[in-house]
């Protein structure tokens, strides 16, 4: 007889149990994956497992992995944040999108300057584009009651056309380009590789740097824990000072500051100029609330998970142009690894017994 | 003039039909305690599976098999074989929304979080098995439209011919679910236990109803809707052709008419052909004023996500209503007191 039994006790296994496991069923699962899709599952596991090594140079798969977790582990810190007041921000992708317009905006704005001094102007305009963008929601919500996860989804939409119609209309680029675009901005504004000829840049700093803020606050100040006690008990966080509708103030503005600003390094760092929507959106918003469950909407849980996907994401990419497995392995252990994380969430709560029901040590449930 | 007010209703019956599907299964769900964002998810999944499903059926009795595509025209595909598809579509989103069921009710998963889990699995698996199963790529592949119900020249009867007789099967079938799903809701014992179930949790179980069970079977209904809700983008609003996430938002749209709705079959049925007018006359408008300006353009292609917005604001700017007929344990996880 298998019972579940709430926990008396929360030690260190009560965290490391559930997330162990779901590792190990994701590990499990993914291999079963690569059974299914791969001629020679061993090697190409192996593979997809140690591939900067296997690769030319192992310096420019890092360079992938860290560029690309950087985006998602910044936009899901400042997700979480939202997430853990119970507040649904899902909409980040059109607030990134906005963080890139806003960001072009500004370069256009003060006469298109040649100069690095203006990187730290163009970044802020993206982070305050992102946050207008994501207090639309906020405001529905706050003032009309308006569910916002819906809301801000919808506004993913609205954005993308936004961004279709600047790069289609007012600032089009180069008529004989393939795509809809915009100008290039200047070499000068765009951010540099710290290590050569790799996606290493400085806008992976600049987002640990955010990150960094960003735990300090959720982790150590009175907002931070009023936004902790909002999951579970919206009525004590009255008592800590805040009120329902500055956490949604916060939340959404949190967020979309952080979406806003991973979108200006974007269009600074890898591409450098605004581009049509199917071209230039790639899902980086939407991954990053997965990444944000992944991490169980902590800090470092979050940057632990945004650095396992990209590494899994990257290597299936590898693995797909060394041996033909189709990359979207990489889909398949990601949303197995939530699911995973979701489904054991419960064992931090409740632990599993067997035998018979014996109410003298498990105590009153 | 005439002709162009009929051309946008039919149309709207064809954008409106995935909309109301997908809503009425949602309807249930929300009704039983659960909220599933996955809708979205499910509907890129069963509708790929249902698309499989008629190249399939089609191949193996097609007459004139040139490669991998059958080039019968004459009526390769009959309503057998559409009715086959759906089937599968129902069966795959059915499955799809148990992995949900499962997590949620058995694993005590958060509802928001695991609904956006499915949404993401059903892209990103509609979108590898779609290029690639089996050895058929999907995305290429070609399939003969579904005739109507009716023979085609009764598509030529003024007004009625296009709204009632040209229409697929499904459309007659979203209304009669609409009035079933009512039916249960309202007037039956078992639609009765699935209110309270939604209601409150605590007290359902304590009278004996088995809540987990009955959450799995609305869930699974949930499910099999929105898979033939994404059949129907996929094979029958226009031609059957497959293209990664092509449903762009529909899911999260029918989402939107269940809180439109305030959970009120009838007015589910409004806020669907609401929103289906809106998306038929984007291309038309687009069409007839080919003249207008590229930021008209885009307001007018954003404007099917922008109305949304707008009508729930509209809406929820009355809480009373919402209160009212909410479920009161919609979004909780419900764990059995002992």
């Amino acid at each position: 007889m298998i019972r579940i039994v709430p926990r008396t006790q929360f030690g260190f296994w009560a965290t490391a149990f559930p997330l162990l496991l779901a590792f190990s069923i994701t590990v499990v699962v993914g291999f079963l994956v690569m059974v299914a899709m791969s001629e020679q599952p061993l090697s190409d596991t192996w593979t997809l497992l140690t591939f900067p090594w296997q690769a030319r140079t192992a310096s420019v798969q890092w360079g992938f992995v860290l560029q690309k977790s950087s985006y998602l582990a910044i936009m899901a810190v400042g997700l979480s944040i939202g997430f853990r007041a119970n507040v649904w921000n899902i909409g980040a992708e059109g607030q990134f999108a906005f963080g890139s317009i806003a960001a072009f905006a500004a370069y256009l704005l003060f006469g298109m300057p040649d100069t690095t001094w203006f990187l730290p102007v163009m970044l802020l305009f993206g982070i305050l584009g992102g946050i207008a963008w994501a207090l639309i929601p906020a405001a529905l919500r706050v003032w009309a009651n308006t569910n916002e996860l819906l809301t801000s989804l919808m506004l993913v939409y609205v954005a993308a056309n936004v961004l279709n119609y600047v790069t289609t209309g007012p600032w089009k680029g180069d008529p004989k380009a393939g795509q809809a675009e915009s100008d290039p901005i200047h070499e000068s504004l765009r951010i540099a590789s710290i290590i050569e000829r790799t996606d290493f840049h400085w806008g992976v700093i600049i987002s640990a740097g955010a990150i960094l803020v960003l735990a300090f606050v959720v982790l150590f100040t009175t907002f931070g824990y009023s936004l902790r006690v909002a999951q579970n008990t919206p009525r004590a966080q009255k008592f800590a000072g805040f009120s329902p509708q500055m956490t949604v103030w916060m939340s959404f503005a949190l967020s979309g500051a952080t979406a806003g600003l991973a979108g200006a390094i974007f269009l600074s760092a890898e591409t450098g100029k605004l581009i049509q929507s199917e071209n230039y959106l790639n899902g980086l918003g939407f991954t990053a609330i997965v990444i944000a469950f992944l991490g169980r909407l902590h800090p470092i849980g979050i940057v632990a998970a945004a650095l396992l996907i990209s590494y899994v994401n990257v290597g299936a990419t590898y693995v797909q142009s060394a041996s033909q497995v189709d990359d979207a392995v990489a889909d398949l252990v990601q949303v197995t690894a939530l699911f995973a994380v979701l489904g054991t969430a419960f064992l931090s709560q409740y632990r599993i017994v067997f035998g018979k029901a014996d109410l003298s040590t498990e105590g009153a449930v | 003039m005439s002709d162009l007010v009929i051309q946008i209703l039919a149309a709207s019956m064809l954008l409106a039909t995935p909309l109301l599907l997908a809503a009425i299964g949602e309807l249930v769900v929300e009704k039983s305690g659960v909220i599933n964002l996955g809708v979205e998810g499910m509907m890129l999944i069963g509708g790929l599976a249902g698309f499989i499903g008629l190249y399939q059926l089609q191949s193996s009795t097609c007459t004139m098999l040139i490669g991998e595509n059958c080039f019968a025209s004459e009526n390769s595909v009959n309503q057998f074989q559409y009715i086959g598809s759906l089937l599968v579509a129902a069966i795959v989103g059915a499955m799809a929304a148990a992995l949900f069921g499962f997590l949620t009710q058995y694993f005590r998963a958060n509802h928001i979080a695991a609904g956006l889990g499915l949404t993401v699995l059903g892209a990103g698996l509609s979108n590898s098995l779609g290029g690639n199963f089996f050895g058929v790529d999907y995305t290429s592949a070609i399939v003969a439209s579904v005739p109507p119900l009716f023979p085609e020249s009764w598509g030529d009867v003024p007004v009625v011919g296009p709204l009632l007789f040209s229409q697929n099967l499904l459309v007659p079938f979203s209304f009669v679910m609409l009035a079933a799903v009512w039916f249960f809701l309202n007037r039956t014992r078992a639609g009765l236990v699935v209110r309270a179930v939604g209601e409150n949790h605590h007290s359902a179980y304590a009278l004996g109803y088995p809540v987990i069970l009955v959450r799995m079977l609305t869930i699974m209904f949930g499910g099999a809707m929105a898979g033939l809700a994404g059949a129907f983008i996929v094979i029958a609003q226009i031609a059957p052709k497959w293209t990664e996430g092509i449903t762009v938002g529909k899911g999260w749209l029918a989402l939107a008419l269940i809180l439109f709705s305030t959970w009120r079959p009838g007015r589910v049925l409004l806020g669907a052909y609401l929103f289906g007018i809106v998306l038929a006359l984007e291309p038309r408008l687009k069409a007839i004023f080919s003249n207008m300006s590229l930021e008209l353009s885009y307001f007018l292609t954003a404007l099917p996500y922008i109305v949304p917005v707008v009508v729930l604001v509209m809406i929820s700017r009355n809480p009373v209503m919402i209160r009212r007929n909410a479920p009161a344990s919609l979004g909780q996880t419900f764990e059995p007191r002992s």
